[in-house]
């Protein structure tokens, strides 16, 4: 990760001069927007598979469970190989990716019990396996931040202050050990804490060991007064480093296989019987998914992950009848939930409008809120399915039906002579109905009204035959 | 396509249908368990090549298992299927499948000519999308199934007839010498019944083999030329004429007697 995170440091001072990539940064509301819009790509894009793969809350079990891989990772990186604790390795990636995948297998072996349904099979699988994950990380996992807090709602609002320091020029690094004059050496009690004893206890055995040895990068060498050179340093936030590798890992997955993702998601029958393999790519799409479910979890915390994989997808899904298209969509709504979600946060609605009293609330609940607010306007102006040009459609067609009874009813005895009152005896509706339709058919030049006398127009005559042949 | 060629020479050297030499289809003692409860019972088939045949038995007597335990869709319990000759996967591109129109989702966001084009994506290798080509060849396709005029549609438009049409096309498009299809007549009109079997018959016409999971006993004279009966395990299979007789359907259907009487004794 951090050999990837150099790489971006040296790309962006090349693009832009090194006070405006630190002042981007420094600014919270630039990195909690890019993190959020970085995490809302992938997560959208993967969502709308997930989606129409009837996989929704697949995620939610998902977006929970990478915490059992994370702990489990943890546990066996500093018990087994005495490595330093560290938030952002690759080796917690891969432990989550793996949660990911044994959420899946273990929902699958439940629902192929025949006993359960896959709703309540996820419901027995995930809150078991991060159950487990709480009861570790409480008894296993000390001296590491990782609080309910950020459990529950995530840290893209200090995403910006969370930093590696990448010096800019050459700097060397700064090695100190046992034998330097710098090192600190202090004595250690070796059985205190295994005998239960005191110190200053006759029995206590001490060993001399380095407090300060190690190797210290420029910034870190010229904070700890080991140099007095200062180094020009690049402050990169380590989110912005993961959710930009999770975003790039997903597009590439989706980019590759974009048409084994589709037949597989809407026939997999069919897939399977040209050849393709359905039950590998699930577990490939649960992995990816579980990538970016770790870095959406430690943005935005483990609740609302699934609200960045479903919220997007069911809006693009409502848009638009192409999956690529749905895909794109879904990527964009989300950016822009994201984006303006972090205004909400804020106090302004998508941006411009101020909203009333004193705002600072959570970002990543405003993100979903934000996110939710696009779906609900899609839900109801969206042009085809919309409910309001459902509405729309559905009046118009019910004022042509009534329009037609009438004609029709004037066409059937055309040698009759009809008043309103007649009509009314007739038809039976109520007289303001009658009105409003006699008045319509009138002003449309569909009848002739003559001294009290309905008469059915040759207009009327050629719109009443084009209804009957296309009800026909 | 790359076996274009070789199709082309199988249909020349082969010009009878129900030829013994080379046989579409065969299958030998297949047994396919659900938890143990064998849903097709140690069967033995063959379907000689260019025949149209009708899989018929009761509810639950494993006629969909069989086509998806030949496809390899479900684990076979024991035996073996080979296609033309050679082991289903090593044929796979030879066989072309419809399944029942219930088996996927029709809100799906995508178009009828999409549909269709998936059938080619058999042959398209990693990286390749379908392009210019496999979209003609999918029009095409729907042309044979006169639905050309529906080829932007978004799928969950169409009529319950013209989805399992557009399944058909997409059968169609792959090409293939030997077609399963399960239950291709259920839930349609009778216009969209006679569209189809005018295709079935086309398809025999062009000494492709047909396999067809079919439900009314009525129409099996009319229809088929070649009849399996199955109820877990084959009661009787070969030419309708000889096969599709009050015994064997008594044999099949066991307790509904009333009923293969009527029917039997309005076919006879």
């Amino acid at each position: 990760m951090y050999g990837i995170e150099q790489l971006l440091v040296e790309l962006a001072t090349r693009l832009a001069s090194i006070e405006a990539v630190n002042a981007f940064f420094r600014d919270p509301r630039t990195t909690a927007r890019v993190v959020g819009v970085l995490i809302a790509i992938p997560a959208g894009m993967l969502g709308s598979f997930l989606l129409l793969r009837g996989m929704a809350l697949t995620s939610d079990a998902i977006s929970h469970t990478v915490l059992l891989g994370i702990v489990v990772a943890f546990i066996i990186m500093t018990r087994f190989f005495r490595m330093e604790p560290d938030l952002s390795s690759p080796w917690l990636i891969i432990g989550a990716a793996g949660a990911g995948v044994v959420t899946v297998i273990l929902t699958e072996l439940v629902q192929a019990s025949g006993l359960m349904k896959q709703d309540a099979a996820l419901g027995l699988a995930f809150p078991f396996l991060f159950a487990l994950a709480v009861i570790f990380v409480a008894r296993y996992v000390e001296n590491v931040h990782m609080d309910e807090d950020a459990v529950m709602v995530g840290e893209i609002g200090v995403a910006w202050a969370n930093t590696n320091s990448h010096p800019i020029g050459d700097y060397e690094s700064v090695v100190i050990t046992a034998d330097d004059p710098r090192a600190e050496i202090v004595r250690r009690c070796v059985n205190c804490v295994r005998d239960q004893i005191n110190p200053r206890d006759p029995a206590a055995e001490f060993i001399e060991v380095c407090s300060n040895c190690g190797e210290y990068s420029p910034g870190e060498a010229y904070r700890a007064g080991f140099t007095t050179v200062r180094p020009v340093l690049v402050y990169w936030p380590k989110s912005v480093t993961v959710a930009l590798v999770m975003a790039l890992v997903a597009s590439l997955f989706i980019a590759i296989f974009f048409k084994e993702l589709k037949i597989t998601t809407f026939d997999p029958e069919l897939a399977r019987s040209l050849g393709y393999r359905p039950t590998a790519l699930n577990y490939a799409l649960m992995v990816v998914v579980s990538l970016v479910a770790v870095g959406a979890f430690d943005a935005v915390g483990s609740i609302l992950v699934i609200a960045f994989f479903i919220i997007p997808a069911a809006t693009a899904y409502l848009l638009t009848n192409r999956l690529s298209r749905m895909v794109a969509l879904s990527a964009a709504l989300g950016s822009a939930g994201a984006f303006w979600g972090y205004d909400l946060a804020r106090g302004r609605l998508f941006g411009v409008l101020p909203l009333p009293g004193d705002w600072d609330t959570s970002i990543s609940a405003s993100m979903v809120i934000m996110m939710m607010v696009l779906f609900v306007v899609v839900l109801l102006a969206s042009p085809r399915s919309g409910l309001v040009a459902v509405w729309a459609r559905r009046r118009r067609q019910r004022r042509t039906f009534v329009d037609m009874v009438l004609l029709g009813h004037l066409d059937h005895h055309i040698n009759r002579v009809f008043s309103r009152e007649s009509l009314e005896a007739h038809i039976g509706w109520q007289p303001e109905k009658l009105a409003a339709v006699l008045d319509r058919l009138e002003r449309s030049g569909r009848i002739e009204i003559d001294a009290g006398r309905i008469n059915i127009s040759r207009r009327g005559h050629t719109s009443l035959a084009a209804f009957r042949a296309s009800t026909t | 396509m790359a076996h274009q060629g070789e199709h082309n020479r199988m249909t020349d050297n082969n010009g009878g249908g129900g030829n013994a030499a080379l046989l579409a289809l065969e299958i030998e003692d297949l047994t396919v368990a659900y938890h143990s409860k064998p849903a097709i019972w140690d069967v033995d088939l063959t379907v000689p090549q260019g025949v149209l045949m009708a899989l018929v038995g009761p509810n639950g007597a494993g006629k969909s298992t069989l086509i998806k335990a030949v496809l390899g869709l479900i684990p076979r319990a024991a035996g073996s299927v080979s296609v033309f000759g050679k082991p289903y996967e090593r044929a796979r591109d030879l066989v072309g499948y419809v399944p029942q129109r219930g088996s996927v989702d029709w809100d799906f966001p995508t178009t009828v000519l999409d549909v269709v084009t998936m059938g080619l994506y058999g042959g398209l290798g990693l990286l390749k999308r379908p392009g210019k080509r496999e979209r003609e060849l999918a029009m095409y396709a729907l042309e044979q199934v006169s639905l050309q005029d529906f080829a932007g549609r978004q799928i969950s438009q169409l009529s319950g007839g013209q989805q399992q049409r557009t399944f058909l096309a997409r059968a169609l498009v792959q090409d293939a010498r030997l077609y399963l299809m399960d239950e291709p007549f259920a839930a349609v009109d009778a216009v969209t019944e006679r569209a189809i079997v005018t295709i079935l018959k086309e398809l025999q016409h062009r000494q492709r083999t047909v396999v067809v999971v079919h439900h009314d006993l009525q129409t099996v004279t009319d229809y088929f030329d070649w009849t399996t009966l199955l109820n877990v395990e084959i009661v009787a299979s070969g030419p309708t004429d000889t096969t599709f007789t009050e015994e064997n359907l008594r044999k099949t259907y066991g307790g509904s007697i009333a009923t293969v009487n009527a029917i039997a004794g309005g076919d006879s």
